[in-house]
């Protein structure tokens, strides 16, 4: 019915009206959108300029080729591939972590009333506001303490970073997730333990796969904020370069020698950027949701 | 209807998890007891007993969910935290990292002179064959022979000697003499090696042939508080900043760790060093965040009002492309906007046959990292105000239209006061992420230009996170952590106000809990 309606409306409409309420819709976003490609396309064919020259580059490259990518990857002094694992183990061990932690939590913070419930929720708000960033150089001073006696939470090992963010997990991914489960309806849980359903059964089986693509947004956005981590990144992985992540390890790259290393460089950064982006316009739907979720509740 | 019966294996895995935790734990305590490290070794005791207790126990439900979340949030984000707070009162920095008793021992020993000017001594180095310890074989001044040991020296008994030929000895009964391949092998073990060798000299290994009667110049007296030089016999004590200074102003290093109640915060207020460039840094946070956060949400929903006409053919991909920027992983985005912005070679310089300097002029370099925040950050804005537009409850424009208000007094009176207010909340929050928003300084401009003043730590661009970073980790005389914290612990004083505040205004709290 409604699609009927909208084409018997479209046909209506005059060039001389489109021109009027149309056209220069059309032109601001053709022009943003210039804007907001600018940057990508600028890379991608640096990375395909085999001159890997950043004073000569041109917008199309007069005689592409391969051999920026051969150059990064054949680097033994920026062992580009080792960082790339790094990073997708990192993120996505410490996505899944934060994610499970926080999705834990807000079932305990929704689901029951205990002592102190009200506090814990409080406390984790005024936490927040004391990101682990501002904190780095204590965690830097802590973990150069804990890591004389347990070799693993030493600085320089990735396990040492991946459990400083999972203690941030709580802070940041609680309280949205509290807000998403208080909207599943107890009903549910109650037949479910009518049937005789455990609470851990009826987290597992009920309220996780329900919250399914809340989850999914919290794992994608907490891998994307843990690849684009660079502070608290390089101050606990350091100076060793088999163990830094693409985020530190392409700043290091790059840092100061601009002229000799763009290309590579560019070559990396595209390498790094379109799965991302890719991955994001997939689930575009669901990111857009979970960033408006906070703003319709109030 | 799903049935609920098959507990073995969850329960299987909770006897696992909870074995290795107390495994962990009983590893790990005793070795953090051997370095002293208390409060860590306490709070894996405490944490480990909490989640058993929890986990064995049926009705902690709750708990169970919680407690682990909450264990590791108090060790890595409200330790943290509050240490930082600690550390602002403290000199902890380059040359104080040590508690006060480590630091004299190190003084002392660093002091070890020469007994006279001919205390050295002609040695060979063996073992001893019963213990195998390693033992020096001195040749004193007067021709008779010591067995030196890490616990002490003995005198050998001369019939035990069998001289060599060039005034060394060929073999010692009870020892056996160790050939040069064999000493480059142990050579580490000489580095501290100290042999007693009566009051307060010691013997030290000077090479495999020499040592040297050394004692140390540096006496503690620990009733009186103060080291004595014993050569010169000048006296120093302990200053108010952790350190051993004499009357004339002279330091022993290393200092220790103390507290200096309000310095570090005074010193950012007074100190010339640090004062100018800490009033540019903090003006330039505000400012910066604020004009970041009315940049993009001016254009975000200038945007979004544009786009969102249902009319519009592809608006969808439009808005697909639009948030490319917000989609690309930002510390890429930013190195690759560097280059762009490189004032030699850079892309923009070059199209618009320019050398503007973007990165080196202090107001250039401002307008850089605006207009790299603007591309980053519009598109976040242009999805939440797409969001607050199309929630709009569509009955009261509808009956405004009806009562004949135009299209424009709609937008103005009732639209847009609607949108700020949804977005109200977000948009602050969105000033406190700018507010610490390291990465967007660090790896743009890297703070740059320098603010000479400074001595070189603070730059034009700095927001307080990145000049906190620089005073912690980047400063050329060494690491000023009891500093770093104070700025740190300031920073987050202004970023908690400003999100009270909004949680204040916005009162999202009372209906959420």
């Amino acid at each position: 019915m409604t699609r009927k309606v909208v084409l018997v409306q479209q046909k209506k409409m005059t060039f001389g009206k489109w021109l009027k309420t149309m056209s220069w819709r059309h032109l601001v976003a053709f022009i943003t959108i210039a804007f907001a490609l600018f940057p990508l396309f600028w890379m991608a064919s640096a990375s395909f300029d085999p001159l890997g020259i950043v004073s000569s580059q041109k917008l199309i490259p007069d005689h592409p080729g391969l051999d920026n990518f051969r150059t990064l990857f054949n680097d033994p002094d920026h062992p580009y591939l080792i960082w790339f694992r790094n990073s997708i183990v990192i993120s996505g061990v410490n996505a899944i972590l934060q994610m499970f932690i926080g999705a834990t939590a807000a079932y305990a913070l929704s689901r029951f009333r205990f002592k102190g419930r009200k506090t814990t929720l409080m406390t984790i708000l005024i936490i927040q506001m004391f990101p682990q960033l501002l904190a780095a150089t204590s965690i830097f001073l802590m973990l150069a303490e804990l890591g004389k006696s347990i070799p693993f939470l030493a600085l320089g090992n990735s396990i040492a970073l991946i459990i400083v963010f999972a203690g941030g997990a709580l802070g940041i991914n609680a309280w949205m997730l509290k807000g998403f489960y208080d909207t599943i309806p107890s009903e549910i849980d109650e037949s479910a333990k009518i049937d005789g359903a455990s609470h851990s059964q009826i987290y597992f089986r009920i309220i996780l796969p329900l919250a399914r693509p809340v989850l999914a947004v919290i794992v994608l956005l907490s891998f994307i904020g843990t690849m684009n981590e660079f502070l608290l990144t390089s101050v606990i992985l350091g100076g060793k370069q088999n163990s830094l992540t693409l985020a530190v390890g392409m700043q290091q790259y790059i840092d100061g020698q601009y002229k000799q290393h763009w290309g590579p460089f560019t070559a990396g950064a595209l390498i790094a950027s379109v799965p991302v982006v890719i991955l994001f316009m997939f689930l575009q739907k669901y990111v857009v949701s979970g960033l408006t979720a906070g703003s319709t509740k109030g | 209807m799903r049935s609920f019966s098959h507990k073995t294996p969850a329960l299987l895995v909770k006897i696992i998890l909870l074995g290795a935790l107390n495994a962990f734990t009983f590893w790990a305590v005793p070795i953090l007891l051997s370095h002293k490290t208390w409060f860590f070794a306490a709070y894996f005791v405490i944490s480990t007993i909490l989640i058993d207790y929890v986990f064995l126990n049926s009705k902690r439900i709750a708990g169970k969910y919680i407690v682990p979340g909450v264990i590791l949030l108090l060790l890595f984000q409200v330790y943290p935290a509050l240490f930082t707070g600690y550390i602002a009162f403290t000199n902890y920095s380059t040359g104080h990292f040590l508690d006060k008793e480590s630091a004299i021992e190190v003084m002392v020993s660093n002091s070890y002179e020469l007994v006279n000017d001919d205390a050295i001594y002609s040695m060979q180095i063996a073992k001893d064959r019963l213990s195998g310890e390693i033992a020096l074989i001195i040749r004193d001044k007067d021709g008779s022979f010591l067995a030196a040991k890490k616990s002490g020296t003995s005198k050998i008994p001369t019939s035990a000697i069998t001289p060599g030929s060039d005034g060394k000895v060929s073999a010692v009964e009870g020892f056996k003499l160790l050939s040069d391949a064999e000493l480059m092998s142990i050579i580490e073990q000489f580095n501290d090696f100290y042999v007693p060798a009566g009051g307060n000299q010691f013997f030290r290994v000077a090479d495999f042939n020499a040592v040297e009667k050394v004692q140390p110049v540096l006496a503690y007296d620990k009733a009186k508080d103060q080291i004595t030089n014993i050569s010169t016999g000048v006296t120093y004590r302990p200053d108010k900043n952790g350190s051993m200074v004499s009357a004339d102003g002279e330091e022993i290093e290393p200092g220790w760790t103390t507290t200096v109640g309000w310095r570090n915060f005074t010193k950012v207020a007074t100190d010339q060093r640090y004062r100018g460039p800490m009033g540019l840094v903090l003006a330039w946070t505000f400012s910066y965040a604020a004009l970041v956060v009315l940049s993009t949400f001016f254009f975000g929903l200038v945007l979004a009002l544009v786009l969102n006409h249902p009319r519009l053919k592809l608006r969808r991909v439009y808005r697909s492309l639009l948030i490319v920027p917000y989609a690309m992983p930002s510390v890429l985005s930013l190195l690759v906007w560097a280059g762009m912005f490189n004032e030699e070679f850079g892309v923009i310089n070059r199209m618009l046959h320019t050398s503007i300097p973007w990165l080196s002029d202090q107001w250039m370099a401002k307008v850089a990292v605006l207009i790299v925040q603007l591309w980053a950050g519009t598109p976040y804005m242009f999805l939440i105000s797409t969001g607050a537009i199309q929630a709009l409850p569509s009955e009261i424009v509808e009956a405004a239209a009806v009562d004949g208000a135009s299209p424009q007094k709609v937008f103005w009176n009732i639209k847009l006061p609607l949108v700020l207010m949804t977005l109200t909340p977000l948009l602050i929050a969105s000033y406190a992420y700018n507010f610490s928003n390291f990465g967007a300084i660090y790896l743009l401009t890297g703070g740059g230009p320098t603010i000479i003043s400074s001595g070189g730590i603070a730059g034009h661009t700095d927001i307080l996170i990145s000049y906190t970073y620089k005073l912690a980790f980047m400063s050329g005389k060494g690491n000023d952590y009891g500093l770093a914290s104070a700025v740190s612990f300031f920073n987050f004083l202004l970023v908690a106000s400003i999100s009270i505040y909004s949680f204040r205004k916005s009162r999202t709290m009372e209906n959420m809990i």
